[in-house]
């Protein structure tokens, strides 16, 4: 199958080319008139709130959803007729990945394998890779949220695809187990594949991604890496400071800031240049007025996201700045 | 189309299989538990006996020889009722569906209607308006009442003619339109076979469509080289491997326990296949207009009962009133069952050839519209 056409020897510069992609559900726009590049070799995170049209990108480019028009190509191959040579060469962990209940760890490996016809497949490489090994005689249904996504990245794997999508991999797991999924992720990343990861969480895109692009509404809103958007789009800093009293929230004002304060005596303020942060603590000594702890922090990724759509990428409180 | 992907998923299948409790008992046991049920219920319909009270008030020999008489070889079983007590009031104080009361004098009328003179007839005494009237004590609400009472009308007409001298006019002679005798469990088994099939394949469409949809197995097999082809197909096969597992297990225990005699040959296999691909049809189809797992196992729950009670699987169809009868001839089950009683049973080959064409062409519609809308990859 795989020698029947000629694959590219040279490495192509694009792994993922999407050009003007579009897809209509009825009325509703799920993708409006999207493009982008993945470069081969990179982890780009595709980064978005529930419903922003992330799967539904992603599945077009796994060719199981078509598009409504638009062109798609994954290893310079056009997703609309090349699926039969794109899909052994591509590795798919979907949304809420789920498998055979009663089918162990090892037996699943298995099964995988001989779909894609790997003669011989590396199973306990792969049990070592997702960290599985005292698991191999586990039964699906018994396995928690973390060692099933763990299990779906090492499936994912074992056709040793070139690309490999990763639709929300640590949704719904709790922060430890998250953080072992990461781990599983960045040992990826230094073998060198290409990653498709799409996200709603920030932190995973921030640290996994070389390059992000923010979907909203079906419609991409920035790309670039994540230093680079929060540069573009959110180059200031953030002082906190915890205050004993309301002394230093009027020195700053006086000072020309806008400073906020909370109902906790906390006082936020934003500032452009680094130099201010000196500014303001100089003259906060000088005046006297003591706080107990000082914190400056630059902006992250929901920051920027906040700022470009307006929206927040998960429910709950998002740090606020003010400006 | 690859048979190393077919294989994988058997080899995955027949795992599940092993390790699911609940589906190998609705394979295997079950259908055993109904053959030994149904079967030692009806073990002995063909030699049925029933109870019969009889109060003799005559006391006498040839009283003693009637009652004797009654017992038609066996049929029915005597009991004696003491002919000092109320018949009526024994009748209804052991509930007792039906006392036969011999009058006295019974032995006397018998005498003057054959001339009996010391022991010898002679026609000169004959009285032929001698007679005597024997009393039926019935419950009617009895479901036996009748029966017995037309078995006792029947003998007792028997005797009557024979007193009259004259040999009876018509004469009655049976044979059976079956070439070999054949008892009810021989018919209930092949029933049993079909409609474990049906459950099997219509339950195991269910699964394969809704549930492994719903859970997003089938999103991730999307993803790899198997076809949705090659998922139909290895299902399919291992319906049947199903199929014959349970078959052959309803079979085991049909010769172990019930000695029954069947003949099992090619038509056995020609029928299980089409009925794999028939129900796995159906429930394909089923799959897709109903979209959640659940409401598809209820859709598919609602088909098999009435279709099991409607088509003949526990019993005759003869008899159900005539509108069931014809609803009947348009279930696809009903052609299963007829099918296999023909092959197995009959050994009526031109029926079984009529019956397997009434279910391979239903099966061959359905299974194609259930390949058709089968979804594979994501709709749209």
């Amino acid at each position: 199958m795989r020698g029947r056409r000629p694959s590219p020897v040279v490495a192509l510069a694009y792994a993922i080319d999407v050009e003007r992609l579009t897809k209509r559900y009825g009325d509703l726009l799920a993708v409006n008139d999207i493009s982008f590049h993945v470069r081969t070799g990179e982890v780009f995170g595709f980064l978005g709130p529930n419903g922003a049209g992330k799967t539904t990108t992603v599945e077009i480019i796994e060719t199981i959803r078509t598009p409504t028009s638009g062109h798609v190509s994954v290893l310079g191959m056009d997703v609309a007729t090349r699926k039969r040579d794109i899909v052994p060469r591509i590795g798919v962990l979907p949304q809420g990945f789920s498998s055979f209940d009663r089918i162990t760890v090892r037996e699943t490996i298995q099964y995988y394998a001989r779909l894609f016809g790997c003669r011989k497949p590396d199973i306990d490489g792969l049990i070592d890779l997702a960290n599985l090994k005292d698991k191999g005689q586990e039964q699906f249904k018994n396995l928690s949220g973390g060692l099933k996504q763990r299990l779906g990245i090492a499936i994912a794997l074992v056709n040793d695809p070139e690309v490999v999508f990763l639709d929300e991999p640590t949704t719904g797991l709790d922060p430890r187990a998250r953080r072992e999924v990461w781990e599983v992720l960045l040992s990826l990343k230094r073998h060198g594949k290409t990653v498709f990861l799409t996200t709603h969480y920030m932190e995973e895109a921030e640290l996994l991604a070389d390059t992000v692009a923010i979907i909203s509404n079906g419609t991409i809103v920035a790309m670039g890496s994540s230093h680079e958007l929060i540069e573009r789009n959110a180059n200031y800093l953030v002082l906190t400071l915890k205050t004993i009293d309301g002394a230093p929230f009027d020195l700053i004002k006086r000072m020309g800031f806008e400073p906020v304060q909370d109902d906790h005596k906390t006082v936020k303020v934003r500032v452009e240049q680094p130099d201010d942060i000196q500014r303001i603590l100089s003259t906060l000594k000088e005046a006297g007025a003591s706080s107990l702890s000082v914190d400056v922090r630059k902006p992250n990724l929901e920051a920027v996201f906040l700022k470009l759509t307006g929206e927040t990428l998960r429910e709950g409180p998002v740090e606020e700045v003010p400006g | 189309m690859s048979l190393r992907i077919i294989a994988a998923n058997l080899v995955v299948s027949i795992r599940t299989f092993s390790r699911e409790k609940s589906t190998m008992f609705f394979t295997i046991a079950f259908p055993i538990i109904l053959i030994l049920v149904f079967g030692t219920i009806f073990l002995n319909q063909d030699n049925v006996s029933f109870g019969l009270h009889v109060q003799d008030l005559d006391q006498t020999h040839s009283s003693a020889q009637l009652v004797t008489g009654l017992e038609f070889d066996g049929k029915i079983r005597i009991t004696a009722v003491d002919p000092a007590i109320n018949a009526m009031q024994y009748a209804k104080g052991k509930k007792v569906d039906l006392v036969l009361v011999i009058p006295s004098g019974y032995e006397r009328a018998l005498a003057r209607r054959l001339g009996l003179v010391g022991g010898i007839p002679n026609a000169a005494f004959r009285d032929p308006n001698a007679s005597v009237t024997v009393m039926y004590i019935s419950d009617p609400s009895a479901s036996s009442t009748s029966t017995k009472i037309q078995i006792l009308k029947a003998g007792f007409a028997l005797v009557n003619q024979g007193m009259s001298g004259q040999p009876p006019f018509i004469k009655a002679a049976e044979t059976s339109t079956l070439t070999k005798a054949y008892r009810f469990i021989e018919f209930f088994v092949p029933g049993i076979i079909a409609m474990s099939v049906m459950t099997s394949s219509l339950s195991g469409a269910v699964t394969m469509n809704a549930e492994l949809r719903q859970t997003g197995v089938i999103r991730k097999l999307s993803t790899t080289p198997i076809t949705r082809t090659e998922w139909i197909l290895s299902n399919i096969l291992y319906q049947f491997i199903l199929a014959v597992m349970s078959t052959m297990a309803i079979l085991a225990v049909s010769y172990a326990v019930f000695s029954v005699r069947l003949k099992i040959d090619g038509w056995l296999f020609v029928f299980i296949v089409l009925e794999v691909f028939a129900f796995g049809g159906i429930g394909m189809i089923l799959t897709r207009v109903a979209n959640e797992a659940e409401s598809a196992a209820a859709a598919a729950n609602f088909i098999m009962f009435p279709m099991m009670f409607l088509s003949g699987s526990f019993f005759p169809l003869e008899l159900m009133p005539g509108f069931l009868q014809t609803i009947a001839r348009i279930l696809p089950l009903y052609y299963v069952n007829e099918g296999l009683r023909a092959a197995m049973v009959l050994a009526d080959n031109h029926a079984a050839v009529r019956d397997a064409a009434m279910i391979g062409a239903f099966a061959t519609v359905v299974f194609i519209v259930g390949i058709k809308t089968t979804r594979w990859e994501e709709a749209a």
